[in-house]
């Protein structure tokens, strides 16, 4: 994939991606949940 | 460096004029101990996420592990999968919705007193404080000398100069301005960071010709390892080390999970947590902490491993050759053969930023543990601003001297050190304490007590890496490691804090009778 054989590389890539892109959908998803005081 | 010092001087004249104006600002704002110690709790999102980021990532991650990656390859994107889902999502979902409502639940002002407060345990803040006391200083003054090196070379000046000076600077506002000083020119840090660094893998990829072609390359390089790497388990720079090796257990078990799982439960990062008024703001904070790291310690890897490339079709050597054998240097040099001058400067700016970032927040850190957890509560005295900085004066002084004293083969496995002995000591007990519905004192003690110990054992006399350089095993028994292969490869962390969970688990049994600790709702 993108030139890199070994799945274990690419799929690091992935994750890291994923995870990144899914930081951003948490809290676009949460932007205002918990709002004020302990908030949980 | 190839470009001009004093172009470089002006530029970096400027960034420091802003940085004491973000410290100034800090210093305005603070009126009292809890904006001294937790900012006030008023602390924006964008900013925590920033500070947070800058702080995680100092020089060492961009330029140390990035010449990691250019001696052993990609392989090192699992610490970026490691610092973004467990770095960032589990630290501030899990981990930081937790600590901010029982920090101001309980008006902690730092995570000795966190975990004083949630033990009802004077020695769980005592000794939480004294790790950190004993252990920061150590991993600070590997940060000293890192800038201080990084400004000697690129300002051409002395370097007993560049060291005070860089303390100095950075102390002045963490001393007068505390921790809002702190997280304001860690986000002008950040922010100065991201940039470089977004820079650095454009053109990158530009350089080498794209994303597929560079990789390409890179991948058809795998018979140019040279001969005792690929014997320590070296396959390629885009392919992990083999299964087994004396390389994949340094990169799995130090690197990834070392490192990755250490960041949980680091004080300096931690007291972030408590500098925000509710749980949306660590909800706004994922959503710039998790790209912000991909942008820092993702490229950082890619472009190390990348650099074998360009050298390689340049020069006809391996970026491990270019910078002769010094994985330090391989940043650096690829940096000065590539970049084009304007971008050499904004790379070097944004490597003091990182640096400053993360030596503003171990000298809050420390010295808060120092006047505000130890020497306010066993005087007895009054908390106060002026204690806390004292303290803190009194922990720079510390590091200064021990950049001084220290050897270097320490100074550059400090990093890893104070992580492991982070996560081997605190992490099942703040863990334990953030979660239990009613937790004990006894085994959080005895968690704390046998992390520290096994951690401490194990890296003195079993890992090689510290323990060649310690010479204690040696002294004692003769050898550098007093176990059989692999375990003088294995982190100190993989074994040390399974044994600290094991001896919560088996305190949390013998020890119903311990004292009841949260304090009632």
């Amino acid at each position: 994939m993108l030139g890199i054989d070994d799945p274990q590389i690419w799929l690091g890539y992935l994750l890291a991606i994923g995870f990144a892109l899914w930081c951003l959908l948490y809290g676009l998803l949460n932007w205002n949940r918990g709002e004020g005081g302990d908030g949980s | 460096m190839a470009v001009d010092t004093l172009v470089f001087a002006a530029i970096t004249i400027v960034y420091l004029v802003v940085t004491m104006a973000l410290g100034y600002l800090g210093y305005r704002h603070t009126r009292e101990t809890e904006d001294y110690l937790v900012a006030g709790r008023r602390i924006h999102p964008a900013i925590l996420a920033l500070s947070y980021g800058a702080t995680f990532i100092s020089t060492s991650a961009i330029v140390g592990f990035g010449g990691v990656a250019g001696q052993l390859g990609m392989g090192l994107i699992w610490l970026t999968v490691f610092n973004i889902g467990v770095g960032i999502f589990i630290a501030f979902v899990v981990f930081g919705t937790k600590t901010r409502e029982l920090g101001q639940r309980m008006k902690a002002l730092t995570f000795p007193d966190l975990m004083g407060k949630v033990y009802r345990s004077s020695f769980m803040q005592y000794a939480t404080a004294a790790i950190i006391v004993i252990g920061m200083p150590l991993y600070t003054a590997a940060i000293l000398i890192g800038g201080a090196r990084f400004i000697e070379e690129t300002l051409r000046i002395d370097y007993n100069l560049a060291l005070l000076g860089f303390a100095l600077i950075v102390a002045i506002y963490v001393v007068l301005g505390g921790l809002i000083a702190v997280m304001y020119t860690d986000a002008l840090q950040g922010s100065v960071m991201l940039v470089g660094m977004t820079l650095l893998i454009f053109l990158t990829y530009i350089t080498l010709g794209g994303v597929v072609e560079a990789h390409s390359a890179l991948n058809a390089m795998s018979n140019l390892v040279p001969a005792a790497l690929k014997a320590a388990g070296h396959t390629g720079w885009t392919s992990m080390p083999a299964l087994g090796s004396p390389i994949w257990f340094t990169l799995v078990t130090t690197m990834v999970l070392g490192v990755g799982i250490g960041v949980l439960a680091q004080p300096q990062l931690i007291v972030r947590f408590m500098t925000v008024k509710d749980r949306r703001s660590l909800n706004r904070a994922v959503f710039v902490g998790g790209p912000f790291i991909l942008m820092m310690t993702g490229v950082a890897f890619t472009v190390g491993a990348l650099t074998n490339v360009y050298f390689y079709t340049n020069r006809n050597m391996t970026a491990l050759e270019v910078a002769g054998g010094n994985v330090d240097k391989i940043i650096p040099a690829y940096i000065n053969s590539v970049m084009p001058d304007i971008f050499i400067v904004i790379f070097m700016l944004a490597l003091l930023a990182a640096a400053m970032s993360t030596l503003s927040s171990l000298f809050h850190t420390m010295g808060t543990a120092l006047g505000y957890d130890i020497w306010v509560y066993t005087s007895e005295g009054r908390p106060s601003l002026g204690a806390s900085q004292r303290g803190i004066v009194l922990m720079i002084l510390v590091s200064v001297l021990l950049a001084y004293v220290m050897p270097g083969g320490i100074i550059a496995r400090a990093t890893a050190m104070f992580m492991g002995l982070c996560a081997s000591a605190f992490l099942p007990a703040f863990a334990y304490g953030l979660y239990a519905k009613n937790p004990s004192t006894l085994p959080a003690r005895v968690s704390l007590i046998t992390g520290s110990l096994v951690w401490f054992l194990y890296t003195v006399l079993v890992h090689k890496a510290e323990s060649e350089i310690l010479g204690i095993s040696k002294a004692l028994f003769g050898t550098v490691s007093i176990l059989p292969m692999p375990w003088p490869v294995v982190d100190p962390l993989i074994v040390a804090l399974p044994a600290s969970i094991l001896a919560l688990l088996i305190g949390i049994q013998v020890g119903k009778e311990g004292r009841s600790g949260r304090i009632p709702q």
